[in-house]
């Protein structure tokens, strides 16, 4: 191109403004994505001076406190409930989608019809489809306690006769964990067996047939070749998501309800209630809002660092 | 490795996995299809007595019909159609467009664009600011508040670059030597040889769209603009009461509004199932 020839007479300044002038197409194009980048991302980050400053809607000005909200925070014992749920809750579920996923991974593996294969893998793929609303839905529906005898989980309790009359399961706090924990396995653990798959299938067929000359057996086959060449994807799998415990919201925020509080609340329920549903604080909602960035930010580093050390590249 | 189905002694280990592991999957699959299967049953019965029966007692479409012809349950439904389609395509628009600039390693300051998105996933203004700016702009109880949160999807966009960066180089060049605008070839090259993760991606989209709620109760207060994820855990979760009377049960309301919600999917999910995994694996193989 005409550019390109002339450029090596030129100074860099020209050089770049030459070049600014080639891609000024491309800069047209980009305007609309890059306001809407900064308007929903870049502008918000702005309002995180209003942790510093005692800020709702029953108030004409926001008025400057200092460290007031985040010293409050601190003392709540509501928050630090919130943040142990946090950690309970996404790391339990971590570790039970690890063996889940990897397990039945395994397992479908082992399907030798092909045909056989391709509908378990359609029939477990599908839950992840289902929006937490639908999910959640459906849980409470085979949990209800309308009817002679209940929903479908019920009744079979008291066909069993372990429990007397329908319980009304969501908002029995001893059972809330656990039924989040299923909904969750139910939901994901279909999706997360496919990251697996791809690494098994990845693994060398050659290795087999030597093991298999060695006289090792099916199990010690597994035991010695799948899952060592599988332990790279496990770790990394693992560390991605502990970079986002701090996250989990929306599955909580549809099941949840007054009644168990105690042992759902998560710290992105407790910023949003205390922000804008009844509490309407929005300074100490912003406060709340900081500290959960902060640990992301250092989950997400060190998972970065991690990446890093064990594959040679991070995640981002 | 094909092996004999035997009972014979040198197979018989085999052959017994095979039939535990049947089993097992046929249980899995159980697990996966019994509550969808019994809340259409159960949405499909006047009088659901919930308990075990998978067969509906006393079979009856008219909660579908109610559905159907009920403002209060339809117009959410509109909504939340409308909203995909716009998410899905307001979207992809935005991850083609951030992907193709991404790729432009000579234009002068793409690393600072590039940083700018990155930095979004490690780091964020968090919920409450986010809404204030969303409040301030106007865009409370207005679609393009939940439309441009669904849109701008950082990891969506990277995927994407990830798939232009493998179309080869010589292609563009040659274009431009055959005077192809940017614009031109963005339009003529990049999108037609980029059909599978328009596909990916694009189904990706509609699924978020499709699922999204909390935007909805976050964004909006206004009760004609909810979408129908939102109708549903009101009528289901909070228990809210619908107006009049009805012949059915509210019961098999409920269960036919949560088929109602899944059903689209159902339709092109056999279909689309290739396009979603190879989405799932582009993420993984490469980043």
């Amino acid at each position: 191109m005409a550019n390109t020839a002339k450029s090596g007479a030129m100074s860099d300044k020209n050089k770049t403004s030459a070049r600014i002038i080639r891609y000024s197409p491309f800069y047209v194009m980009f305007t609309p994505v890059l306001i809407i980048l900064i308007l929903f991302y870049y502008l918000p980050i702005l309002g995180l001076r209003w942790s510093l400053y005692k800020f709702n809607p029953f108030i004409p000005e926001p008025v400057y406190i200092g460290f007031e909200n985040f010293m409050t925070l601190f003392k709540s014992a509501r928050f630090w409930a919130a943040f142990s749920n946090t950690l309970v809750l996404s790391i339990v579920n971590l570790c039970l989608s690890m063996i889940f996923s990897v397990g039945i991974a395994l397992l479908i593996n082992e399907i030798g019809h092909a045909l056989a294969k391709k509908f378990v893998q359609t029939v477990i793929y599908l839950p992840h489809f289902l929006s937490w609303v639908v999910v959640a839905g459906i849980f409470a529906l085979i949990l209800s306690v309308e009817g002679q005898t209940g929903g479908f989980v019920n009744t079979i309790l008291i066909k069993l006769h372990l429990i007397d009359e329908p319980v009304y399961w969501l908002t029995e706090k001893k059972a809330w964990r656990l039924i989040w924990y299923i909904a969750n396995r139910w939901k994901e653990t279909g999706w997360g067996t496919i990251i697996f798959l791809a690494a098994v299938t990845g693994i060398s067929p050659d290795l087999y047939e030597a093991a298999e000359i060695d006289g090792a057996g099916k199990l010690k086959q597994v035991w010695y070749i799948t899952i060592p060449s599988l332990m790279e994807t496990i770790l990394v799998v693992f560390i991605l998501n502990l970079a986002k415990v701090m996250n989990v919201f929306e599955s909580v925020f549809v099941m949840y309800n007054e009644m168990v509080y105690d042992v759902s609340d998560v710290i992105q329920t407790y910023t949003y209630r205390v922000g804008l549903q009844g509490g309407a604080n929005y300074g100490y909602s912003t406060a709340v809002g900081i500290f959960k960035s902060v640990i992301s930010l250092i989950l997400v580093s060190a998972a970065n660092y991690t990446s890093g050390k064990i594959r040679g590249r991070g995640i981002i | 490795m094909r092996q004999k189905f035997s009972f014979r002694k040198e197979y018989r280990g085999r052959t017994i996995f095979v039939i535990l592991n049947t089993v097992f999957f046929i249980f899995i699959m159980a697990c996966m299809l019994i509550p969808v299967i019994k809340v259409l049953v159960d949405s499909l019965d006047a009088n659901p007595a919930y308990g075990m029966n998978f067969w509906p007692t006393q079979f009856t479409l008219d909660a579908y019909i109610i559905i159907l012809s009920k403002t209060e349950l339809y117009l959410p439904f509109l909504i939340s159609i409308q909203n995909t389609l716009l998410g899905t395509f307001v979207g992809l628009a935005i991850a083609c467009i951030g992907a193709y600039i991404l790729i432009q390693k000579e234009m002068p300051g793409v690393r600072l664009f590039s940083y700018m998105f990155m930095f979004t996933m490690i780091f964020n203004g968090g919920l409450l600011p986010t809404y204030l700016v969303v409040r301030d702009l106007g865009l409370l109880n207005t679609c393009w508040s939940v439309v441009l949160t669904i849109a701008m999807n950082v990891y969506n966009l990277v995927l994407m670059r990830n798939f232009f960066e493998q179309i080869p180089a010589s292609l563009f060049e040659a274009a431009e030597i055959d005077g192809c605008s940017p614009f031109g070839i963005f339009i003529k090259i990049v999108l037609p040889l980029s059909k599978p993760a328009l596909a990916s991606i694009g189904l990706f989209y509609a699924v978020a769209a499709w699922s999204e709620y909390f935007h909805y109760v976050l964004y909006i207060t206004d009760n004609n603009k909810f979408n129908f994820q939102v109708k549903l855990r009101s009528l289901i979760l909070d228990g809210e009461s619908l107006s009049g009377d009805y012949a059915v049960n509210v019961e098999t309301i409920k269960n036919a509004s949560i088929i109602v919600a899944i059903l689209p999917f159902m339709f092109i999910y056999p279909f689309c199932q290739r396009y979603f995994i190879s989405g799932v694996t582009m993420g993984a193989v490469k980043e």
